[in-house]
């Protein structure tokens, strides 16, 4: 019995395991850092997922438990070894294959998130996802309206750091 | 100009082709692993104040060789601090528990904090109650030994002799006193460091979403 939850549950990760990747890119900036994020979702997740039982997506479910360990649980480790850049990775493949001036603003804009506080990281994060404000909303704990005001300020200070 | 925000988000979907991936066997690895979480480290470090302060209360008070009228008075409300020391304790530890039993990774951000925070506020409220109740039975002890332990009876004598008796009173009372707050001070900074690395950015992340309701 409990061979099959596990069987299942890890099922179920591996196939929404970008949503995890995606929240670690956001919250960490190594490749050590990204790991242990995600073991810790992993681990958060996996707690649980005994209480989970098929009543909203399993994606859906994901998104809080990752988000909530990311912003509360997660502990920044002290060690910060800067071996090498990990979203710096990804751009450079990406550079590489189609270089033009909309990858470079993308990079600087991706940059400029990562330059946000963690819950405006969560935030967007969700926004990017493609959330409508009502699940933004009920995510963090706010009101509706309130997500809104929010993500207007976000706005306004991406701008800010994108033309000092 | 465009929104950062949707050229981003466009963006955003082709981006997943680039991200790690890990198998089966990884994952499943990584379920077994420990947490390092922080709500780990708070029931750890709550259950050693527990024990901690449980452990000073089987600390012995020396109070033989106790003479005088009043002695009777002292040793009574001894016991009563102790017997309210072991009830207190029990409902601390019950609400601590419930406390922590009610945090839930699948609750809003929001809502998870606070408890989280409630959670640690029962634990600092345990910590000052004992300080209280620490610096009340030192005074009491203080106080039983100069006036009914023989030991002693013979320094009070002497002071009351003295030129100045009050002056001494005074005295020796302010650097009880003292001897309290550099205590309580001593381990409230304690505490503060402890917490204050493990919550800074749980409270910073809790002041942010509140301020968004006023």
């Amino acid at each position: 019995m409990n061979k099959e939850l596990e069987h299942k549950f890890v099922t179920e990760l591996e196939d929404n395991q970008n949503i995890v990747h995606k929240v670690c890119s956001l919250y960490t900036n190594d490749r050590d850092s990204h790991n242990d994020l995600f073991q810790e979702i992993t681990i958060q997740l996996w707690r649980a997922y005994p209480k989970f039982r098929g009543e909203a997506k399993f994606s859906t479910w994901m998104y809080r438990v990752a988000l909530n360990t990311a912003i509360t649980l997660y502990r920044k480790s002290k060690r910060r070894v800067k071996t090498q850049d990990f979203d710096s990775v990804i751009y450079k493949i990406r550079t590489d294959e189609y270089d033009d001036t909309e990858e470079r603003q993308l990079k600087l804009i991706y940059d400029a998130v990562k330059q946000l506080g963690d819950i405006d990281k969560a935030l967007v994060f969700l926004y990017l996802e493609d959330k409508d404000y009502s699940e933004i909303a009920a995510t963090l704990g706010i009101t509706e309206v309130n997500a809104r005001v929010k993500m207007n300020r976000i706005k306004n200070k991406l701008r800010t750091i994108l033309n000092p | 100009m465009m929104d950062e925000l949707e050229l981003l988000k466009k963006d955003w979907q082709k981006k997943e082709a680039h991200l790690p991936k890990l198998s089966f066997d990884e994952i499943y690895k990584m379920i077994w692993k420990k947490s390092s979480s922080i709500v780990k480290w708070i029931f750890y470090i709550s259950i050693a104040e527990f024990l901690f302060w449980i452990a000073m209360s089987f600390i012995p008070l020396e109070n033989d060789e106790l003479t005088g009228v009043g002695a009777k008075t002292f040793q009574y409300i001894e016991n009563v601090i102790e017997i309210l020391g072991y009830v207190v304790i029990v409902y601390f530890i019950f609400k601590f528990y419930l406390n922590y039993k009610k945090i839930n990774t699948t609750d809003s951000a929001k809502s998870l904090m606070k408890k989280i925070i409630t959670t640690r506020k029962t634990v600092m409220q345990y910590v000052w109650f004992n300080l209280g109740l620490f610096a009340a039975l030192m005074i009491i002890v203080f106080l039983e030994s100069i006036f009914y332990n023989a030991e002693y009876a013979d320094l009070s004598q002497r002071i009351s002799e003295a030129d100045n008796p009050a002056l001494i009173w005074l005295i020796v009372g302010v650097l009880l006193v003292f001897t309290i707050v550099i205590f309580g001070v001593l381990l409230w900074l304690f505490y503060r460091l402890i917490y204050g690395i493990l919550l800074k950015r749980l409270n910073a992340n809790y002041r942010e979403l509140k301020k968004l309701e006023v």
